[in-house]
């Protein structure tokens, strides 16, 4: 059964023995960023962390973590907690052929209970806002998924946008948001601009868990999030239309900010420690200002930690940015056997593939580079044989070590672009790339000793099985 | 319990405005610096609220508030028809 909001899914967590329920009083910093930075390192099968006692607070609920390991990725897939990394790829791939599922719009949404408007609103008196790291220059919102229309074409479904972005908290009912030129967004924000208006926005907190993987998903401009949601869980996904906005807003979130960006003005903002691991701002950005706040009674505010990898954001980031990019590479070249862009949101990205003819396996790492995700983070492409497994690191690495000569297969490319948050761009926003190809050569292709290569043998399969069987049983 | 605070920890302006106080009365208030936007809650440890204890690599200025560059750059208005 898929769940149709946030508490649904942290009650299966609690189940699934995923949720790790923090009753000692903390503090609002540094403690709760500093457990949501440690979480991860407990593993693959690390927790969702929930906080309900922290000081000075009377009423505070929230969740860290929620996507925070495969284990939970997995369950919010409605996939064994055990499922591993690659089969988790392969599964969403399969669902994704499902796409697209309409929404089903459904009255009453919970958040309708509760409602500041206008000069009452105030940030403060619904979340419990902490901050993450040091150097941050607020308290940020950065796991809220925001809804927002085409100005030029308000009324395409296709068009209309459901994205995760960095939100800081300006004041009680104003915020700033990042609008990263490669995201939809920002051509939102620049029709909007280029028209003289503001841009209407639906800030959505506390969602089930497949709109938050959905709305951080590099979907095509024209692709609707709801749509994949709906592919995804295996049923449409719930809507409500927002009361101020109109705008398509998941039914089952905790909180809906509406507002505007304002058009034409922009002020300082952050540093924020971002998704690279690296601090950006202080830099000049839009504003929102807050008009409406929609709650339910006793909202539970869900936020993410993000600082040095691996972090709930990578792992919210993995799968769903290598699937897009998989789509995209097999659709020209049906050698293509697996994509692994699980790092920093894709900036190395990692592709297996039958070679047609030499020299093949290069033109499909060039390809990376033009696909609409990979134009503006794949930085580094390590191709290999169809043998390896691009989630198998020490396979990668033994790849690298034994079918890579860097006198022809390393081809660097000049001057393309990057998202400007990339830390080793030359100027922010353009970096040189770089395909490694470290594949076997075939056909014309004729360097290299390569001989007769070690395979497995054909018994091993059946002796991993009968080993992991007895290995059960001790 | 905390000294009070009298300038902004990040660039040391002195105007600050309070923004918000904690539901339970006198644990902790946040604050916020009305030329920088730095905001930050009074019980955070002091290399977050003090300007004595506030990293050098965070600090910021008032020219690197007036040099931050516009992300994104405001476009031109499209042409009236």
């Amino acid at each position: 059964m898929p769940h149709d909001d946030l508490r649904g899914f942290l009650d299966a967590l609690d189940k699934e023995g995923q949720l790790l329920r923090v009753t000692d009083e903390v503090r609002p910093e540094p403690d709760i960023a500093a457990a949501a930075n440690a979480a991860p390192r407990l593993g693959d099968a690390a927790p969702a962390l929930y906080f309900d006692n922290v000081s000075g607070f009377t009423s505070a609920r929230i969740a860290m973590n929620v996507h925070g390991s495969w284990a939970n990725h997995a369950l919010a897939l409605g996939l064994p907690k055990e499922t591993p990394a690659k089969e988790q790829v392969a599964e969403f791939i399969r669902r994704w052929e499902r796409f697209p599922v309409a929404p089903e719009w459904r009255e009453d949404p919970p958040w309708a209970r509760n409602t500041l408007e206008g000069d009452d609103v105030d940030v403060f008196r619904v979340l419990p806002l902490i901050r993450l790291n040091d150097g941050d220059g607020g308290f940020y919102i950065d796991k809220a998924a925001v809804v927002s229309k085409d100005p030029d074409d308000p009324e395409n479904s296709g068009k209309q946008n459901v994205g995760i972005y960095r939100i800081e908290v300006k004041g009680r009912r104003r915020l700033a948001l990042q609008p990263v030129p490669m995201h939809d967004i920002a051509l939102h924000l620049r029709t909007a601009e280029e028209r003289g208006e503001d841009l209407p926005v639906a800030i959505t907190l506390g969602n089930d868990p497949v709109v938050t993987i959905a709305a951080s998903t590099p979907m095509k401009y024209e692709e609707n999030e709801y749509e994949l949601a709906g592919a995804l869980r295996g049923a449409p996904a719930p809507i409500a239309e927002a009361p101020l906005t109109g705008l398509p807003v998941p039914w089952g979130s905790e909180v809906v900010i509406e507002g505007v960006i304002e058009g034409r003005k922009r002020e300082i903002e952050g540093p924020f420690g971002e998704f690279t691991g690296h601090y950006s701002g202080g830099r000049s950005m839009p504003v929102i200002r807050i008009d409406r706040i929609s709650y339910r009674t006793d909202p539970i505010f869900e936020h993410l930690y993000l600082g040095m990898p691996w972090t709930e954001c990578d792992y919210l980031i993995a799968a769903n940015t290598a699937v897009p990019l998989y789509k995209q590479l097999k659709a020209d070249f049906p050698e293509v056997q697996a994509v692994n862009a699980s790092y920093t949101h894709g900036l190395v990205v990692i592709v297996s593939t039958k070679k047609r003819y030499g020299g093949f396996a290069k033109a499909v790492g060039l390809r990376v580079l033009t696909t609409p995700h990979g134009l503006g983070y794949a930085t580094t492409v390590i191709v290999v044989d169809e043998d390896v497994d691009p989630f198998n690191l020490p396979q990668v690495m033994w790849a690298l070590s034994t079918k890579m000569n860097p006198a022809g297969d390393l081809i660097t490319i000049p001057n393309l672009p990057v998202v400007e948050l990339a830390p080793q761009a030359q100027s922010p926003g353009i970096v040189d790339k770089l395909v490694i190809d470290a594949t076997t050569p075939v056909g014309a292709d004729r360097r290299g000793n390569y001989g007769n290569q070690v395979r497995d043998l054909p018994e091993t399969a059946e002796w991993l099985s009968r080993l992991q069987a007895l290995a059960a049983r001790r | 319990m905390h000294e009070p605070t009298t300038v902004c920890p990040r660039c040391a302006h002195d105007t600050l405005e309070h923004v918000h106080a904690s539901p339970v009365p006198g644990i902790w208030d946040v604050l916020q610096c009305v030329r920088c936007l730095y905001m930050w809650r009074t019980s955070e440890p002091a290399r977050r609220s003090r300007r004595d204890a506030y990293p050098e690599s965070f600090r910021m200025t008032g020219d690197d508030i007036e040099a931050a560059g516009e992300v994104p750059v405001v476009p031109p208005l499209r042409a009236a028809s």
